[in-house]
């Protein structure tokens, strides 16, 4: 094991290589340029290839290219670089191409604000391409470590789904310096609870099961398998044909190995002071969530029945933590409210859900302490906040 | 040249995808021919060439009819993917793209001069049937001056890729590409098998234009007419080999550019590096 002092970034470029990323393509953005740089700098080292791209958009068609010739790739941006991403995501999910993208989020709309913590992108995650008909997988850590492990886990994702995983992370999480420790032998890295899925090819040409199954591998160009990959809608002969039956196959397919195999990634979860049934249930991801678990811990102590619900694995979202008929807090860094929504719709009718947003900065102790106290005693929140029902 | 076709179609093309979609008349099936004739003539077996394609009558005609290994990218990227995808193949594998005018010189032209400046090893053919000709017929970057088309009532006004002096040939040129030719099948089909042949040996940058006649919309908007001897009789009138140009040319034939490898290629230069670094730490 080898400690660093270092940057977010820093540990995903480490935990992409130990996965087995040999090809990154990217664009410098800010918080997520010092990723490229450690991939420059990193990947030659290593026998990879770093490629800076003209844009956000061949980035990712470059990650593309790369991943059809059977090379596990990433690129990695903000979200002004994450909606350039939109061609080649929508193409990455209906081909069926594994590859890993990281988003980091910063203060929008559009460029707004650069070296500062955001999280606008919970749904433009979800939805990261038009069309519909698709799930999508996406995943948040909370520090650098667990970004350099999740990073692992959407390659680890990314080739058994056979579809591209998005890693949403903060300007806290990929500028922040922490302590990072990197595992160098298996056993540690067993320890640590590392998967890896090698990249293998399918023989093809009849590439295109209507089936929720994992594990088959993607097509693969440079084999002579006849193998066919193409942005129309798949068929057993991959050829274009444009019937409303095939499509509904393909697009089954596109959600169902997803919705089906939620038991892949359904433990990406954390809960504190959750065992008593909480009154109050702070829901939060990503940086936030680390304010709210000090926040949590402290009005336990000043007598508050409140718990901590943090969610890693983001999309599909995780509805089964939000059965039980309580108080639901969100926390997240916007100002519009967009994890709230999606609790909205989760929880029983019965359930209360609030929001507390703030963007740009974390939240302190003392401001949740507040809300916590008067969620509890059901007096309206001092910020004007999230009021679902007059909405 | 093989004289027959169904030859031809035996030894590279999926039976079920040919007869192609294409409409009655199109120039696109010559193209096609003139294509797979070079890796006949090459020698190319389906196993040495991964076929790739985009969005358009081109992209869409021509995707999945070749037996080896293909894919179609979103529109205007298959020049990015293919860039990725050099990276990964072994460098005896060709990459030829067969893509139409939107394709490379609209939606796409960022990322074709992008592959042209760092010289990778792709053969761009691209089929130009005037503009945007499957979404119904409007104008697209190579249209002629004057031509009516859906969304140019009045006459294409707007200076394009094919304007005196504005030549997409002459971009890519500056860009870095190494192999430019521009032929019309209908014209001469043996200069423009030579033209593809030499566009494939070249490893790196190649890219070899293909105005064809489009029947259906095209010919039908600008001439009245869809009979498809209308087009070609329009198409040979406007037709010269570079050198001999009178002021009714427009396609100027012939090779614009060869600096056939006379640069290095971007995989190889890419994997020279990263050996070197690998092994020694520096460049």
């Amino acid at each position: 094991m080898k400690r660093f002092l270092e940057t977010g970034n820093f540990a995903i470029a480490e935990g992409a290589i130990i996965a087995g990323c040999r090809f990154f393509a990217g664009y410098p953005i800010t918080p997520a340029t010092e990723l490229a740089e450690s991939m420059s700098l990193r990947l030659p080292q290593v026998g990879g290839v770093y490629l800076q791209a003209e844009d956000e958009c061949a980035a990712m068609h470059l990650c593309i290219g790369a991943s059809l010739g059977g090379m596990k790739a990433m690129t990695a941006t903000s979200g002004p670089g994450f909606i350039l991403y939109a061609d080649p995501y929508g193409w990455a999910l209906g081909c069926e191409m594994p590859m890993v993208v990281l988003n980091s989020g910063r203060v929008g709309p559009v460029s707004g604000i650069t070296g500062a913590p955001g999280q606008g992108e919970f749904y433009n995650t979800r939805y990261p391409t038009q069309g519909g008909n698709f799930e999508c997988v996406v995943l948040a850590p909370n520090s650098a470590q667990e970004a350099m492990a999740m990073v692992i886990e959407a390659f680890y994702l990314s080739e058994r789904l056979r579809m591209p995983v998005t890693i949403l992370a903060d300007q806290l999480i990929t500028d922040g310096w922490e302590d990072i420790s990197i595992p160098e032998t298996e056993a540690e890295m067993k320890e640590m609870g590392y998967r890896f899925q090698p990249r293998k090819f399918h023989p093809g040409p009849d590439f295109y099961p209507a089936t929720d199954a994992l594990d088959i591998p993607p097509v693969q160009m440079g084999k002579n398998t006849g193998g066919l990959c193409s942005d129309w809608t798949p068929t057993e002969q991959g050829y274009d044909i444009e019937e409303v039956e095939d499509h509904h196959k393909h697009a089954y397919r596109l959600i169902y190995k997803v919705r089906n195999n939620r038991q892949l990634f359904n433990h990406h979860y954390e809960k504190k002071y959750m065992d008593d049934d909480p009154d109050l249930v702070v829901v939060s991801y990503g940086t936030p969530s680390r304010v709210v678990n000090t926040a949590v811990g402290r009005a336990r102590s000043q007598g508050m029945k409140v718990g901590a619900l943090r969610l890693i694995n983001l999309w599909p979202f995780p509805d089964e933590h939000f059965t039980r008929k309580a108080k639901y807090l969100a926390v997240e860094l916007n100002w519009d409210g967009q994890l709230v929504r999606e609790m909205q719709r989760a929880v029983s009718h019965d359930s209360e859900v609030h929001f507390f947003g703030i963007c740009g900065d974390l939240p302190t102790n003392k401001d949740l302490l507040e809300t916590f106290d008067k969620i509890l005693k059901d007096q309206p929140l001092q910020r004007k906040g999230w009021e679902w029902e007059a909405w | 040249m093989e004289l027959s076709a169904s030859k031809l179609i035996e030894e590279y093309l999926r039976p079920r995808k040919i007869p192609s979609t294409a409409c009655a008349g199109c120039g696109l099936g010559m193209n096609h021919k003139v294509v797979i004739q070079a890796f006949k003539e090459l020698g190319l077996s389906t196993a040495e060439v991964i076929w790739g394609t985009s969005i358009g009558c081109a992209g869409r005609q021509t995707f999945a009819t070749f037996k080896g290994d293909g894919f179609a990218g979103t529109h205007g990227r298959a020049y990015a993917i293919a860039r990725g995808l050099r990276i990964a193949l072994p460098p005896e594998k060709k990459i030829v793209l067969s893509v139409g005018d939107g394709d490379a010189f609209g939606i796409g032209l960022l990322h074709l001069i992008h592959a042209a400046r760092v010289n990778a090893d792709i053969t761009v053919i691209v089929h130009d049937n005037l503009g945007y000709q499957s979404t119904g017929g409007q104008f697209g970057f190579t249209t002629p001056m004057g031509v009516k088309t859906d969304s140019s009532p009045y006459g294409m006004f707007e200076p394009n890729l094919m304007s005196a002096g504005m030549d997409v040939m002459h971009i890519l040129k500056g860009a870095g590409a190494t192999f430019l030719a521009r032929q019309v099948v209908l014209a001469d089909g043996f200069e423009a098998v030579a033209s593809v042949k030499k566009a494939i040996l070249n490893r790196g940058f190649s890219l070899v234009h293909m105005p064809h006649p489009c029947v259906t919309n095209f010919a039908m908007k600008h001439l009245g007419s869809r009979v498809p001897v209308e087009i070609f009789r329009w198409f040979k009138k406007h037709t010269a080999p570079l050198g001999q140009e009178t002021p009714e040319t427009i396609w100027a034939t012939g090779i614009w550019h060869d600096a056939s490898n006379s640069r290095p290629e971007f995989s190889e230069l890419v994997w020279g590096a990263t050996e070197r670094i690998r092994r020694t730490g520096t460049l």
